[in-house]
């Protein structure tokens, strides 16, 4: 609309209320000084909307979020016994008479891994339990930041490794898995990770103790960005990008194709062969 | 059909579709508060205790605004706003692909990363340049059929006619 119409209008509008000029004419000076008190209250009115469904929206998303905070990690339980090893960040677990290693990399909060185990947990334990195979587990922090608020990767990577120096490694990743929090959440806190161990088996000081102090979580995050660079875990996502993910399974500093349903049956079969 | 009626139509289609894309886009995000925080995160430009508190909010400034257009209270203000909004969002959207990088911008839900080919940048700023011209509309012309601003200015409102 141009001006000139505007201002067309402003005339007539102006005729209309007479020969006199607008501001001279009392009924129109009174509906102007009602239309700029309108425009306070209306202006007050959608910035009072805007706050109420803003704090309150925020309230709303925290308490929705906070929904995990009193409640406690749902508890997996493993039938069977193996050895289990932490040396640095990773967790050797498995009868020695195993002739394959597999290297597992993974995160607690990567939704992928999550998959990775319902698909292939039953798998694995088989395999332990028979002595076929050991596995030995790299946790990761690559989604460190992808909690809110951040730090659950490493928090859990941390208890996990400490469950490990304990014997009950298995357990504790496993219920971790089964009870994931997605990514965005808030996560596990060290409280409830350290009521996971207790359920689990781990009333130790020296566990709750570390969950606390985050003894591992250096070691955690050097593991991490060796690992980032290691030439032979860096796989190819498409597009021309190529980098470390996770879950990544390796075997003989060799990446396995995991989405092949037959590839930890084909490992066994191939040493025994 | 005068002039003026014309222009109050486009103009209250134009309100009309902006409330519409808020209260969906808004409602997407309110839907999946975690995934809300994914998409903030991805943008890669606030510090975390930010991105939590920006992604808790905007889904509900956005319905808010959605609101106040879908019963015209305020046309002209809360035009002003969404056009503030739209700016950021595309000024979000720009340094992503300035930076190279490959983010999907969750304008509708979803959002964070993705592979490097599946970025639609400039179909993205493209759309939030459509909605951003809706609210320059409102901001030049608030004027619109069946708003309560019209109610309480007490204008008389003039039966649509189709000639």
């Amino acid at each position: 609309m141009g001006g000139a119409e505007r201002n067309a209008r402003k005339r007539r509008q102006n005729q209309g209320a007479g020969t006199r000029p607008a501001a001279k004419n009392p009924v129109v000076a009174a509906r102007k000084a009602g239309g700029d008190r309108n425009k306070v209250i209306i202006g007050v009115l959608v910035v009072l909307v805007i706050a109420a469904a803003v704090i309150g929206g925020v309230i709303y998303t925290n308490s929705k979020k906070d929904a995990t905070a009193g409640s406690a990690i749902k508890v997996a339980t493993v039938g069977f016994d193996v050895p289990v090893k932490r040396d640095g960040a990773t967790v050797l677990v498995g009868k020695d008479s195993a002739k394959v290693t597999v290297d597992v990399y993974e995160d607690f909060l990567c939704p992928v891994c999550g998959d990775f185990e319902k698909t292939y947990g039953q798998e694995i334990e088989d395999k332990l339990t028979a002595g076929t195979v050991k596995v030995r587990y790299h946790i990761v922090n690559l989604l460190n930041t992808r909690s809110d608020p951040a730090g659950y990767s490493t928090d859990s990577a941390n208890a996990a490794l400490l469950a490990a120096d304990e014997g009950k490694f298995l357990p504790f990743h496993k219920s971790l898995f089964g009870d994931q929090p997605e990514e965005g959440a808030r996560g596990w806190t060290k409280d409830q990770l350290i009521d996971l161990g207790k359920a689990v088996g781990l009333s130790s000081q020296t566990f709750a103790d570390g969950v606390r102090a985050g003894k591992y979580d250096a070691e955690v995050s050097a593991a991490y960005q060796q690992i980032k660079s290691t030439d032979y875990l860096q796989q190819d996502f498409g597009n021309g990008q190529k980098g470390f993910g996770t879950p990544t399974v390796a075997v003989d500093n060799k990446v396995v194709d995991t989405s092949n349903k037959g590839w930890l049956a084909n490992l066994v079969g191939n040493s025994q062969g | 059909m005068t002039k003026g009626t014309v222009l109050d139509v486009v103009g209250t289609l134009s309100r009309l579709g902006l409330a519409a894309v808020w209260l969906v886009s808004g409602g997407l995000k309110v839907a999946d508060p975690n995934q809300t925080f994914i998409a903030v995160q991805a943008y890669d430009v606030l510090p975390g205790g930010v991105v939590s508190v920006v992604a808790a909010a905007m889904p509900f400034l956005e319905l808010a605004l959605g609101l106040l257009l879908l019963v015209g209270l305020g046309t002209r203000l809360t035009a002003v706003l969404s056009g503030l909004v739209l700016l950021a969002f595309i000024a979000a959207v720009a340094q992503s692909w300035a930076r190279g990088l490959s983010i999907d911008c969750g304008c509708f839900g979803g959002g964070g990363p993705v592979a490097q080919g599946d970025t639609r940048y400039p179909e993205e700023i493209a759309r939030d340049i459509g909605f951003l011209a809706l609210a320059v509309w409102l901001m030049v012309r608030p004027r619109t059929r069946f708003s309560l601003d019209g109610r309480l200015a007490g204008r008389v409102e003039e039966p649509v006619r189709t000639s």
